[in-house]
């Protein structure tokens, strides 16, 4: 397992990259065999990562070449970078200001010049760390409580909004709406985030995933808007959590720009580049990925960068 | 084509658009000037076409700059013999040009927005010109119009629309002239859709939120009744967080009374009267719902959108807050006097606190026009290159966020420093607080570190430094794009 507390360390000593599988990997003899990440191999794995610009930029094939480990598959690499993606961002900030203190308590170490200060010192760096991750412990807490305060208020201007729009276009078009608005206020209910756990343990941070990728396929009611009809289609998320707080956007939509540039409300969310006239969309049921999985926008944890960069960079 | 004839140049006296259709053709092909019977010295002598165009015709020049292919090494406006200045700006090796040249110089979508940023930087050093070179500014908006639309496309696409677009309203509007005032009214659930996905792509909006409110909340750590003053409250979604906040405070006299007032101006739109009711509504009913003693006031901008700090209620003992959130997507285009006259009102209360949070602009180079437009291009490049990061595949729904309120914003952005272009570009606010006298205050630990975990919940690219003491700047990458920087009155103790 990777090993939080050990800092992400970018070793500046050569490392031979193109080993030809001499060190034979540790396989535990339990009734399924497990490949066991150990120390040397994970350093293998992170100068590898190292040496392809970051886990973000670093795919589990390019490390299978660069650290030409016999017997290494691209499954556990998979896994093993997943992890080590998601162990190095919490932590990141964990590091900088354990390391900025420590540093810094260093100096004042050096001033006291005195041997014995120097055990005083080290009890007071010890304090001064610990008392900063209490704080950003409390930090943490605190920012999750108030993005939940954020989109609670959202939540209030979107149902007025919708209820204003409701309530004042009686004409046909807006029947489909009114009848599927109630089915939206049950998914509208705004997940906790301790649902989420977002600073939380890797299992939840994969079920997060899933839950983006059924995002991309969540297939949103039909825009009365411009009078199509279109079905209402639900894919079940797996995880079993209700949809995320996109269930809010797709909601939005319905009640529709009035401005032919959008003139879909599925376009929003299209899991394709849709032709500008084409209307008659295929809908994916379910967008097919090769891990890693996609990044949830809102709610990330240290996936890839997707962005293309202008020529401005 | 009657398009062109509508554009009317006029100082180009002697054109004759119906004995040539050079200018009109949309292929990529190249026609020698005299197959239509085009006689370059026959024209204006004012502008010397010779020099422009060298051997090749209009058409030619400026397929040129759309052809991959070929460097522009002719200047592209008229040159007197002692009119040197501008020569350089020209010049291959310009900064943004290499800047542009050296990144990912080998696709072909990138090198069209190679080609794309040549033409805009055409057109604003057209515009930056003596008045003849207008008509060349028109001509070659009208050829970047043919190349893109604000909704298809690259990034560098429907950036390079909302640009030339701005440019030439610009040019509309004349070098004295204000702008007409901006894009239409957009419609209320547009607004809304497109603030949610914002917000939701980007931690712009939480950014500047969260990193003013937690400094509020330092600062009116031990009081009993807050009063907190909004320029430009719009939804009123920041105070949602401070609330809960307020609420759950541990250290200090608990549920303090928390009093907003709100500025709000004549007329309809978003910041009317009515509007901002309808905010303080919803504000209070919030309160409600979680036990926070609140009440909301509303404040009356002149009919000139001038400030006056008589205006405001204010109570003995409570801590006063000034709160001025210029970035998107609150609009910033309201005369700089009115924030001017905000700012500088509030200094005249001695407020506990005062929160600014604006767009973080490179101070203005000597470029002029010219190179204040390509950093502002540069700024809405990154911009639209961070929403994609955060929305890889719904380029419909950034297409929403950048025709609300990028695209307005870039409008808004390009007529000020088109306008302005004869006289230097103020400062930012947060140097005009500095000079007037207010105080910064420290960004604490957990201010700074209530930021970087904000981002770590979006793109990796994002970043956050603490430029100053003060100021938390929020980044994209290598560039920065939003700053909040708090300060105090001189009197007060912080």
């Amino acid at each position: 397992m990777f090993h939080p507390k050990k800092p992400s360390s970018m070793t500046s000593h050569e490392r031979p990259m193109c080993v030809q599988g001499d060190s034979g990997l540790v396989l535990t003899t339990d009734p399924k065999p497990r490949l066991r990440w150990t120390v040397e191999l994970h350093e293998r794995f992170v100068d590898a990562v190292t040496q392809l610009g970051g886990p973000d930029k670093a795919t589990p094939k390019t490390i299978m070449r660069v650290m030409g480990v016999k017997g290494l598959t691209l499954y556990h690499l998979k896994s093993h970078l997943q992890k080590f993606r998601l162990g190095k961002q919490p932590h990141k900030d964990f590091n900088d200001h354990s390391m900025k203190d420590a540093s810094s308590l260093d100096l004042q170490r050096n001033n006291a010049s005195s041997s014995g200060m120097m055990g005083r010192s080290m009890n007071e760096m010890q304090m001064e760390v610990n008392r900063r991750l209490h704080e950003q412990l409390e930090v943490q807490r605190h920012l999750q409580l108030r993005i939940e305060a954020h989109g609670k208020y959202m939540q209030t201007i979107l149902e007025k909004a919708c209820q204003t729009v409701l309530a004042g276009d009686g004409s046909g078009s807006y029947n489909k709406s009114t009848a599927t608005a109630p089915d939206f206020a049950q998914t509208l209910s705004f997940p906790s985030l301790q649902d989420l756990n977002i600073y939380g343990s890797s299992e939840h941070l994969e079920s997060l995933h899933h839950q983006s990728m059924e995002r991309e396929s969540f297939i949103p009611v039909s825009d009365n808007f411009l009078g199509k009809k279109r079905s209402v289609q639900y894919t079940t998320p797996s995880s079993g959590k209700s949809p995320l707080i996109w269930a809010d956007d797709l909601r939005l939509q319905e009640l529709g720009p009035a401005d032919d540039q959008i003139d879909s409300v599925s376009d929003i969310y299209e899991t394709k580049p849709m032709l500008s006239g084409d209307h008659e969309k295929k809908y994916e049921a379910k967008m097919d990925r090769p891990s890693p999985p996609r990044r949830a926008a809102a709610i990330s944890a240290g996936g890839m960068q997707q962005g293309r960069s202008s020529p401005f960079g | 084509m009657a398009m062109v004839m509508d554009l009317g140049f006029p100082s180009f006296e002697s054109f004759d658009y119906t004995t040539t259709t050079t200018t009109t053709t949309t292929t990529t092909t190249t026609t020698s000037s005299t197959d239509e019977g085009c006689n370059w010295s026959d024209w204006s002598p004012v502008v010397d076409w010779n020099e422009i165009s060298g051997d090749q015709d209009f058409q030619n020049l400026i397929d040129s700059m759309i052809d991959e292919n070929v460097v522009i090494h002719q200047s592209i406006r008229p040159i007197d013999d002692d009119d040197q200045i501008h020569e350089a700006e020209y010049n291959n090796s310009s900064p943004e040009y290499n800047m542009a040249m050296q990144d990912e110089a080998g696709s072909a979508e990138d090198s069209k927005g190679l080609r794309l940023i040549h033409l805009l930087m055409a057109t604003a050093e057209a515009m930056a010109g003596r008045d003849e070179c207008r008509g060349l500014a028109r001509v070659i908006l009208v050829r970047l119009k043919e190349l893109v639309s604000p909704t298809y496309g690259t990034n560098m696409e429907r950036l390079a629309a909302y640009f030339g677009d701005a440019l030439q309203a610009s040019l509309d509007a004349g070098a004295g002239g204000r702008l007409a005032p901006g894009a239409a009214e957009h419609h209320r659930a547009d607004v809304l859709a497109a603030f949610q996905l914002l917000q939701d792509m980007s931690p712009y909006v939480k950014f500047g939120h969260f990193t003013a409110n937690q400094a509020i909340l330092e600062a009116v750590a031990n009081d009993r009744r807050v009063h907190i003053v909004d320029y430009d409250i719009m939804e009123g979604i920041q105070w949602a967080s401070l609330m809960q906040a307020l609420v759950s405070r541990k250290d200090g006299p608990p549920a303090p009374h928390l009093r907003i007032t709100a500025v709000s101006r004549s007329g309809t739109g978003r910041r009317s009267f009515g509007t901002v009711q309808e905010t303080g509504r919803r504000l209070t009913a919030f309160a409600a719902s979680i036990g926070q003693p609140f009440s909301f006031h509303q404040c009356r901008l002149d009919a000139d959108e001038t400030f006056r700090p008589t205006s405001l209620k204010l109570v003995r003992g409570e801590a006063l807050v000034f709160n001025c959130m210029l970035h998107l997507p609150h609009f910033s285009h309201r005369a700089p006097d009115s924030i001017a006259s905000f700012l500088s009102g509030a200094g005249t209360l001695n407020p506990r606190l005062i929160t600014l949070v604006e767009e973080e602009m490179a101070p203005p180079s000597e470029g002029g026009f010219v190179g204040r437009f390509m950093d502002l291009l540069h700024h809405f490049s990154t911009v639209y290159d961070s929403l994609e990061a955060g929305f890889p595949m719904q380029s419909r729904a950034r297409a929403l966020v950048e025709r609300v309120f990028l695209g307005p914003r870039i409008m808004e952005s390009v007529g000020r420093i088109y306008r302005g272009r004869e006289t230097e570009e103020g400062c930012s606010w947060g140097q005009w607080l500095g000079a007037v006298g207010f105080r910064p205050v420290s960004i604490s630990f957990a201010n700074h570190c209530q930021a970087k975990l904000l981002l770590g919940l979006y793109n990796d690219g994002y970043r956050v430094e603490e430029l100053t003491t003060n100021k938390l700047v929020l980044g994209w990458k290598s560039r920065r794009l939003l700053s909040a920087s708090i300060w105090t009155s001189q009197d007060c103790d912080l």
